[in-house]
């Protein structure tokens, strides 16, 4: 390693994390506007099963391999989620509960038990259990950035469809749209996101990555493309901040220091935004109560 | 399409939810362009005739037509107002940004409102008298404002054809005039409007024609032919009191005319 600050890998790294953290607040305010928020949690517990899965498979750890298992585990929670809900009538919170603890579990059981084996190359695995961006390679940073720009775009496509279905499904269903499909493309996003956003946040957090951003901009904002920025914005610091702490500090994983990182940002944004933050509500309410006062 | 087809008619139509049947054998027929309330008690199933038209729920049996063709022929000239409580107020779109939604149909797939739209948008807005709200947040709305941005997307939607559900429910008296004034603009520019409704007291001074609702189909045709107390006593068989202030509406109706 040179003598920089911050070496050629980290940069590069940095900067795929940072593309990461923009589509994942991007393709979060979706689920948040669609009131779907724990759409990701299900998908994102699934995927320790599917890296495990892909390892024991191809016997390699390289990344591609391992999020191509993580997406098809993802897909197989969303799967089974909608399944529960059409044929059970389990509510859905307690589906999304079962189908994150059955995922998690499956995932745990497979990750500890490949490395009590002492399976050749398989010690890193539980990294994405809370992720750990120092083991990224520039190619591996570059694949993340690809796939993030892609769903980005995507959404940035679908704007018009996506909104008028998170606001109105059944005036799009009415008119003419295909509500499922418009769902299934945004579900689809998440899905995607969760799992670009492993080696960043790790199966556990990087729902907060979906989560949290999105929470924070909508405190600022009125407008949907408004939200889709500030959320991509700050999802952006988060992660860029996840790295540089932990590209310092061997051995910390990068997950917890982005998800707090994004919650200093949801903090503040709860505290301090205009209309909608606590304090000028409060004020608000104050103005009120003295409008009420003087009325004769 | 048929020429001669009549602009909506339902055909022995049967929905379920759950299996539990909601609405059965409806055979309703409106070959005139007028004002058409749907009207009954709670829970008769006067919103899920009007999804059922639209395609929104599952029918058991029977179909629906317009002018002679299946819904989804004819989308693009079936405006439609919801429940104004079926959405969360609070999300982050203004005024402009609904009324918009309207012309989304015709846009089609991935092209964006462009002055076109807008323009229609902001006519829309001005009919029902909120061209000055445009840039607003829709929560920042009062319940009348938020049910005429809902009748201006619909406007926006430039049909031939408007279903509205329940578009005076908990709105103030200045918007229920309004709302009004552009339902009574509409039959005048030769459309047919549907409208369910509950008020029994206002039905029968607004609707041209009307149909009685109580799961199944008890009289349709003109107000003052349906609006009968022997159907009213069979439409709401629970709300009796109801029956006497609206013969009285009534009465008070034929005086004016």
């Amino acid at each position: 390693m040179t003598g920089t600050w911050l070496p050629y890998n980290t940069l590069v790294v940095a900067a795929g994390v940072a593309a990461v953290g923009l589509a994942a607040g991007v393709v979060g305010s979706f689920t948040l506007l669609r009131k779907r928020p724990l759409v990701g949690d299900a998908a994102a517990h699934a995927t320790l099963a599917g890296v495990a899965g892909a390892f024991l498979v191809s016997g390699r750890r390289d990344l591609p391999m391992l999020l191509a298992g993580a997406l098809a585990a993802a897909v197989a929670g969303l799967a089974a989620l909608v399944l529960i809900r059409r044929f059970t009538k389990t509510r859905d919170d307690a589906a999304t509960a079962l189908v994150v603890g059955v995922g998690f579990g499956a995932g745990i059981v497979l990750v500890s038990g490949i490395t009590a084996r002492g399976i050749p190359d398989g010690a890193g695995l539980e990294t994405f259990l809370l992720g750990h961006t120092a083991a990224l390679t520039a190619a591996d940073a570059t694949l993340l950035a690809a796939v993030s720009i892609a769903a980005v775009a995507v959404v940035l496509l679908i704007l018009k469809e996506a909104t008028l279905v998170a606001f109105d499904a059944e005036f799009a269903a009415a008119t003419g749209w295909p509500v499922t499909l418009i769902d299934l493309v945004l579900v689809t996003l998440v899905a995607v996101m969760v799992v670009v956003g492993l080696p960043a946040a790790g199966a556990v957090l990087v729902t907060a990555l979906v989560v949290i951003p999105p929470l924070a901009a909508r405190q600022w904002t009125e407008r949907v493309t408004t939200m889709l920025v500030l959320a991509g914005g700050f999802g952006l610091t988060a992660a860029v901040a996840g790295v540089a702490v932990t590209s310092r500090v061997p051995g910390l994983a990068t997950g917890p220091v982005v998800v707090l990182a994004a919650a200093a940002i949801f903090a503040v944004s709860l505290v301090f935004a205009p209309r909608r933050g606590l304090l000028a509500r409060r004020q608000e309410a104050r103005r009120g109560r003295a409008a009420e006062e003087h009325r004769p | 399409m048929p020429p001669d087809a009549p602009l909506l008619e339902f055909h022995d139509v049967s929905v379920a939810y759950g299996g539990r049947p909601e609405i059965w054998n409806v055979d309703l027929t409106i070959d005139r362009a007028c004002l058409f309330g749907i009207i009954g008690p709670n829970g008769a199933g006067k919103s899920t005739l009007l999804k059922a038209a639209l395609g929104l729920v599952p029918l058991v049996g029977g179909s629906v037509r317009f002018h002679g063709e299946p819904i989804d022929r004819v989308r693009r000239d079936v405006g439609y107002v919801p429940q104004r409580e079926t959405v969360d107020w609070d999300f982050p779109v203004t005024v402009m940004d609904v009324v918009l939604m309207g012309t989304y149909a015709r846009l089609g797939w991935f092209r964006r409102p462009g002055s076109r739209e807008q323009t229609l948008a902001r006519e829309s807005l001005a009919r029902v008298g909120l061209a000055d709200l445009a840039t607003r947040q829709i929560g920042r709305l009062s319940g009348g404002q938020q049910q005429r941005v809902f009748l201006a997307r619909a406007l926006a939607q430039d049909a031939g054809i408007y279903l509205l559900d329940e578009p005076m429910a908990g709105v103030d008296a200045a918007s229920q005039e309004q709302i009004f004034a552009v339902l009574t603009e509409l039959r005048a520019a030769d459309k047919l409007v549907v409208v369910v409704h509950h008020d029994l007291r206002t039905a029968a001074a607004w609707f041209d024609r009307v149909a009685l609702i109580d799961r199944r189909l008890v009289a349709a045709g003109p107000t003052a032919a349906v609006l009968t107390p022997d159907n009213l006593r069979r439409t709401y068989a629970g709300e009796i009191d109801l029956l006497q202030e609206v013969g009285q509406a009534i009465a008070a109706r034929g005086r004016t005319e």
